[in-house]
């Protein structure tokens, strides 16, 4: 792949002025949005942000560190019941009360970290998982979070008097965060910290044999990838102004997990990629399927010959298990692999 | 790096441009000349699937109603949409229905979370919203413009079993077993109105986690307190694997249940027959009934919707939304938001299939009374109490 | 009435324990962890329900066509999802699994639609038995018992003396000595997961009987039974019987005493295992070589 001739080449936000192009055109694209978009569907550009976040997170941990984590969930409950509950309960502004919940959740990313140390392949993604279930329960039985019917999220007030009402406000909040966020998480791999991850993930044991002080940087990565959890679950209850303890489960961890591996382990541009996808496939693309031109009475007839038609709906279920499936035996890069692939096409097409 | 803060500071000054700026666009009309658009979401994929038959329900009622032209000239289109029971989902449809495709009402929609994550912006848009498909005391406490509540409340409907079983069945040592979340919640504070009323307490009070498939130890402590009668609030599966387990220690009480397992021709099956001698509530008239209005609505369901199985819940949509159908007709041609509003809110003792409504501007909540059916040999209904009133209800002591 | 309690916890222990053993077989060779059990097993239910309900078959005959579809989807999957992936992580066989149990549970939602079914055994759980001190134990406690127990003689047989036990344990311990000895590694694989999803289907139809059929069902016992596999041991079946029995007996304890956290044990017992002796309480562990 391309070269890179000294340290600063290698950290530059701008690899040279053609992604400097796209990137400008990119974020005027993206922050002019309102003008063509129709505003319903912000609700949906909000919601794939916020897990873009999570998902740019969990690839530190997962993508650069190689540790697993099937709890995520768990961390994103954190910070979106913390949020909410510091500001009902304490009274605290927004901008205080997100990055505390964000802080909140790194702790708890700590503490299961601690066990990563002596654990490792599946045994630890079972450890998190047996963590995300717990704060699932935990949640959802003790009245002080709103019990099983769920908590009101307060309004979004910036403070100043700057309330954020609609979708589209809280889209460019949301934005900017995201894009801060993302930076600095690309930024952080190109510094000392993120390369102890990776080499971590190479290998462990040589990378203690190197002076990488395992305990510290498997902490701290867990850490990390809970802060973002924590502060995407803010923003997520934000977005929907009303939430309970329920989407907060398993599949819901499984479906996080499934957004890196899609979208390319170790890669910020495939997390991205990865959330988007799978975020539209999960809220909008795969629903009334009945309704597509072609392929809907297609299916409805098949459905009707072999199948129910009541059940349709849970195509999005089979084509999301193949997804998964195909991506891993296919291409283990995921959709950044498949990026890489057309780049390399293009760039050495016609030989 | 002169070019970076450049594009830095345009962007900002763009943020700051919008962020003033407040778009205001109109939804597209729910209905025009040629057709009203009603919509319901609901769990059509997903664990709680189930319960989806309460949403393709009101379908079978538009069909209907345009089978015979329509409502002064306007047919009934009903859409459905899935939202897997999760409140993002729910936020999802409902902004596409509303916002791209347009719609006058929503019926039906099971889902108290969901209900509750869209509840405030269907008010913020006008949208009328009749029948919710679950009993939610903040959907009507305090009363919201726009939402009428078809069903009774689990709270009444508690209150009025318990005086059932201890005053018509004669038995005091009676046990709760409740599902820990605001349905179960509610079913327990109507039973203990109505024991403190009496005087008496319940000899065993039981959560349960609706997913939860080993319930064992939960018999044995019903067994252990001598509970002679046992009163459930939750879900059909816990319903039963808690009759399949009783009947594995020999423990055989008087079951009595909330109105969610009232569809005995499926409880009857999935428990192998156990369900037989079940006292449940219902809150319309059975399914397997002779009155001609069910008559006329499981023809009509065969005709619109053979696949479906013409149950308690399927039924259920379909009387979620005759208040709304009727509203409309009382309309007339001159079809307004604010029109229907006056038509719903001075419905008095309307009554489908479903209980007795009665709105005003300042109460919601249409019904206060439920019926009393026993599971009969092969899931046929029984009808043992007709419509009763919980006399207890507290909110209508205003 | 505390000697019911223990009768309750060990039969479903004892289904806990078959499903568990199913979830260690495959780990004991391929060293997956196996998320799609659940859902294999539910659909190989599904089957027999099926071959029941539409078919009208005698329920004989339903139960051995769920067992050979079982086997047959469980050698499907290992040829057809997990074979091609050219070296996989840990992380992309879990999420191959994954893909296996979502793709399965549409499948099976699409096919019968969402509504519980009822699924019954010839062991009823009206026909109860009398034992002493007013303890009552059903036919399908009988059954699950007496069926754990011969499976569990059956794979002490097996593995110890058959050639293709012996065979399935060279693999686990080093693949590639296996292969040199001349035992077709492959071959092993296909068969574990066959057997493993056979057994698997058994303990799915036991749980149906228990509860009710619908997509979602195998959810929940997936998670007590991957419990008691970890507190057993996930490399050992004698463990995770005695795990899942000790499963059973502390979940039932709790639920008599705290109901509201009964379904918090299993994950309580996972976290603390972990903490304390992550191979569990009868596997050895063996350290990782550089």
């Amino acid at each position: 792949m391309d070269m890179k001739r000294d340290y600063y080449e290698d950290v530059q936000l701008f690899e040279s002025n053609v992604v400097l192009f796209w990137s400008v055109l990119l974020l005027a694209f993206l922050f002019t949005l309102p003008l063509y978009a129709p505003p319903y569907r912000f609700y949906l550009f909000n919601l794939i942000m916020v897990h873009v976040i999570l998902a740019v997170g969990l690839n530190v941990l997962v993508g650069y560190t190689g540790q697993i984590s099937l709890g995520h969930a768990g961390f994103f409950a954190i910070g979106a019941y913390g949020t909410t509950l510091l500001m009902t309960k304490l009274g605290l502004p927004f901008i205080v009360a997100l990055p505390l919940a964000g802080f909140i959740s790194a702790a708890f990313g700590f503490i299961l970290g601690l066990p990563s140390l002596r654990l490792e392949g599946p045994y630890l993604s079972i450890a998190t998982l047996g963590f995300g279930l717990t704060v699932t329960h935990i949640i959802g039985h003790w009245d002080f979070f709103g019990g099983r019917l769920g908590l009101q999220v307060p309004p979004l007030d910036l403070g100043a008097g700057f309330i954020l009402k609609t979708d589209i406000q809280k889209y460019y909040l949301i934005l900017v965060i995201t894009i801060f966020l993302v930076l600095s998480a690309r930024n952080l791999m190109k510094t000392r910290v993120g390369r102890a991850f990776v080499a971590i993930r190479d290998s462990d044991i040589a990378a203690e044999v190197i002076g990488v002080n395992l305990l510290i940087y498997k902490t701290l990565s867990f850490a990390v990838s809970a802060f973002y959890a924590g502060i995407a679950g803010g923003l997520f209850g934000f977005v929907l102004g009303f939430f309970n303890p329920e989407p907060f489960n398993l599949i819901l961890s499984i479906i996080f997990l499934v957004m890196i591996v899609v979208g390319g382990l170790g890669s910020i541009a495939g997390a991205i990629m990865g959330a988007t996808l799978i975020t539209v496939l999960q809220y909008s693309l795969l629903k009334n399927i009945q309704e597509v031109p072609y392929l809907g009475p297609f299916l409805v007839d098949i459905s009707t010959r072999w199948f129910t038609v009541i059940g349709l709906e849970n195509i999005n279920s089979i084509v999301l298990g193949l997804i998964m499936i195909g991506i891993v035996i296919f291409e283990p890069l995921g959709m950044f692999g498949i990026w890489l692939r057309i780049k390399k096409y293009w760039r050495t097409w016609p030989f | 790096m002169k070019g970076k803060w450049f594009v830095i500071s345009a962007i900002v000054f763009l943020w700051v441009l919008t962020f003033s700026a407040v778009p205001g666009l109109c939804n597209p009309p729910g209905f025009d000349d040629k057709e009203i658009r009603i919509a319901s979401w609901g769990p059509l994929t997903g664990p709680a699937a189930p319960w989806g038959a309460v949403s393709r329900g009101p379908a079978v009622l538009a069909a209907m109603v345009n089978e015979q032209g329509g409502i002064h000239g306007r047919k009934i289109k009903h859409i459905v949409r899935d939202d897997m029971y999760n409140p993002a989902q729910t936020k999802v449809v409902v902004k596409e229905l509303v916002e791209k495709i347009g719609v006058f009402s929503f019926v039906s929609g099971p889902s108290s979370a969901g209900g509750l994550a869209v509840k405030d912006y269907l008010a913020q848009n006008k949208i009328i919203w009749v029948g919710p498909a679950t009993s939610v005391k903040e959907y009507v406490f305090p009363p919201q413009p726009y939402l009428f509540s078809v069903y009774p409340l689990y709270e009444d409907e508690g209150s009025v079993l318990a005086k059932y079983v201890v005053e018509k069945l004669g038995i005091k040592e009676i046990g709760v077993v409740y599902q820990n979340d605001t349905y179960g919640r509610n079913g327990l504070d109507g039973v203990r109105q109505r024991l403190s009323h009496l005087n008496m307490k319940a000899v065993a009070e039981i959560p349960v986690e609706a997913t939860e498939k080993d319930l064992s130890s939960h018999v044995l402590k019903l067994k252990n307190a001598g509970a002679k009668a046992v009163l459930m609030w939750v879900n059909p599966t816990t319903g039963v694997v808690l009759l399949k387990t009783a009947a594995t220690i020999g423990y055989k009480p008087q079951w009595v249940s909330s109105n969610t397992l009232s569809d005995f021709a499926l409880m009857n099956k999935i428990s192998g027959g156990l369900w037989e001698g079940v006292i449940t509530g219902a809150f319309m008239l059975p399914p397997d009934s002779d009155d001609p209005r069910v008559v006329k609505y499981r023809e009509a369901a065969k005709k619109y919707a053979p696949e479906e199985r013409f149950g308690v819940f399927f039924m259920a949509g379909m009387m979620f939304a005759e208040p709304l159908i009727e509203a409309l007709k009382r309309v007339g041609k001159n079809l307004s938001t604010g029109a229907v509003l006056k038509a719903l809110n001075s419905m008095k003792g309307y009554q489908g299939v479903g209980p007795k409504l009665t709105w005003s501007p300042d109460q919601h909540q249409g019904s206060d009374s439920v019926q009393i059916w026993k599971c009969g040999p092969g899931g046929k209904t029984i009808l043992i109490q007709d419509w009763t009133v919980n006399e207890l209800a507290h909110w209508k002591k205003k | 009435m505390f000697g019911q309690l223990i009768i309750e916890g060990l039969s479903i222990g004892a289904c806990y324990a078959v499903f568990g053993i199913a979830v260690v077989i495959i780990y004991k060779t391929s060293e997956v962890i196996n998320f799609a059990q659940g859902e294999m097993a539910m659909i190989s239910t599904f089957i027999a329900y099926h071959i029941l309900n539409v078919y009208g078959l005698p329920f004989w005959y339903a139960f051995v066509g769920a067992l050979i579809f079982a086997i047959l989807l469980g050698v499907f999957i290992e040829i057809c999802f997990l074979r091609p992936a050219k070296n996989p992580s840990v992380l992309g066989l879990i999420v191959i699994t994954l893909g296996a149990e979502m793709l399965l549970m549409g499948l099976a939602g699409w096919k019968w639609g969402a509504e519980q079914k009822d699924f019954a055994l010839p062991f009823s759980f009206h026909k109860t038995h009398e034992l002493f001190g007013g303890m009552v134990v059903n036919d399908w406690a009988i059954a699950v018992f007496v069926m754990a127990a011969l499976l569990m003689i059956f794979l002490y047989i097996f593995f110890r003396y058959t050639k293709l036990g012996v065979a399935m344990r060279a693999t686990q311990q080093n693949e590639h000595a296996a292969r040199i000895m001349g035992i077709k590694v492959e071959r092993v694989f296909s068969f574990a997961w066959g057997f493993s999803s056979l057994i698997g289907a058994l303990a799915g139809m036991f749980f149906a009987a228990r509860s009710t059929l619908d997509p979602a069902y195998m959810l929940e016992p997936f998670l007590r039974a991957f419990a008691a596999a970890v507190l057993g041991g996930l490399m050992s079946i004698p463990g995770v019987v005695i795990g899942a029995g000790i499963l059973g007996l502390l979940e039932n304890f709790f639920g008599f005493y705290w109901p509201a956290w009964k379904p918090i044990v299993a994950f309580l017992v996972i976290v603390l295992v972990l903490c304390i002796r992550p191979s569990g309480l009868f596997a050895r562990h063996y350290e990782k070589k550089v």
